[in-house]
């Protein structure tokens, strides 16, 4: 990685040293391999989404290797971010009968929420959406799972009919087929994969921004100003950001929820 | 009634709140993604078309005026299916059970 704040402090570059701001940019996306073994790379994201996944299963793995009637210590902690999970994303699409996705959905919302909140965490501090590679694997999952459900319950011919709710006139019926298809087949599936990466992607540049123009304005001139306006900046997005990971992770699953719910029941 | 029968109504009340918010949260989520996905699924797929047709009779101006056409067959559509849902909502009467949209 290029352009960082280590990098910053290494070369001393700072306002009125003639030294031009190094932005924030891409580069702060790329990262060098850690290991490789032929073509394949092993990166600072890949090693973050295994960590992330390991946090979830260990955590849960905790909390209910042993379960007891009455909660105590991790247990209880696991309960309440289950119990959180169904009363407010599953139950609310889903309803009793999808308590079944209830696994699907912790699972999704805490490795998705874990993976966000890394963007946090000093020497961790990277976003593992904010690379679109990790979010796609994410939404075909639920993509190919809402799509499956549907054609299961519904039929096919049942299901490409729901699309359409019922009342549309037939004209345009017509007019509506080629929105409703690509809506449904591409639209759907794509803001879904896009804006949990692109708020993370914007998320992680503005923290980046804040904290290395902190530093770069950083010198015993009127610049110490700036830096402290830039400072404050860093600090609001850094609180910022500790809600939109959660928000983030909340959205996905929601909208998850919603998606199973329309194809396991037809909407009327 | 007593303090703890007091207690548990308010309890009860609260839980059904709370479940109302979470299901007024997980619809508007719902209909906001839906209306953004439409309007880019609209524009995209009479883009399409009027870039296809445009291409076989040598008209690029139809690519633009595909996109405005389809922009507006999503805008009506919209208002249409979510207009009428909010209205059906807000009518007086028993209320019917909207499970909104996909």
């Amino acid at each position: 990685m290029t352009g960082d704040v280590g990098v910053l402090a290494s070369n001393g570059c700072h306002i009125f040293n003639g030294c031009g701001f190094p932005a924030p940019g891409l580069q702060n996306f790329e990262w060098k391999p850690i290991f490789s073994i032929g073509s394949f790379h092993f990166t600072k994201p890949m090693l973050l989404a295994i960590l992330a996944a390991l946090v979830v299963i260990v955590f849960f793995w905790a909390a209910f290797r042993k379960p007891q009637l009455v909660p105590r210590g991790v247990q209880n902690l696991g309960e309440l971010a289950i119990l959180a999970v169904r009363d407010q994303i599953l139950r609310p699409s889903l309803g009793r009968r999808g308590d079944s996705y209830l696994p699907f959905l912790v699972s999704l919302f805490f490795f998705i929420y874990v993976m966000n909140v890394f963007e946090l965490i000093p020497i961790l501090q990277f976003p593992v959406p904010s690379r679109i590679g990790f979010v796609w694997p994410l939404v075909f999952i639920v993509y190919f799972l809402y799509l499956y459900l549907g054609f299961k319950n519904q039929g096919i011919w049942g299901y490409f009919k729901s699309m359409i709710p019922p009342g549309v006139p037939a004209p345009i019926y017509v007019i509506l087929v080629p929105v409703e298809l690509l809506r449904f087949f591409v639209f759907q599936p794509f803001t879904l994969g896009v804006r949990l990466f692109g708020n993370m992607f914007a998320g992680h540049l503005l923290l980046t921004i804040f904290t290395v123009a902190t530093w770069y304005l950083l010198s015993l001139s009127v610049g110490l100003l700036y830096a402290a306006g830039s400072f404050a900046l860093a600090i609001f997005v850094f609180l910022l950001e500790t809600l939109v990971t959660l928000l983030q992770a909340f959205i996905f699953t929601t909208l998850t929820a919603t998606y199973i719910a329309s194809s396991v029941e037809p909407v009327h | 009634m007593s303090d703890h029968g007091d207690d548990a109504v308010t309890r009860t009340r609260e839980k059904a709140q709370q479940q109302a918010a979470a299901r007024g949260r997980a619809q508007g989520l719902e209909v906001g993604w839906t209306v953004f996905s439409y309007l880019l699924a609209g524009m995209a797929a009479y883009g399409g078309i009027g870039w296809l047709i445009g291409r076989a009779v040598h008209v690029p101006l139809l690519f633009p005026l595909g996109m405005l056409v389809g922009l507006g067959i999503s805008i009506g559509y919209i208002i249409h299916r979510f207009g009428r849902q909010q209205a059906v909502e807000r009518a007086p009467g028993p209320r019917k059970e909207i499970t909104g949209d996909r």
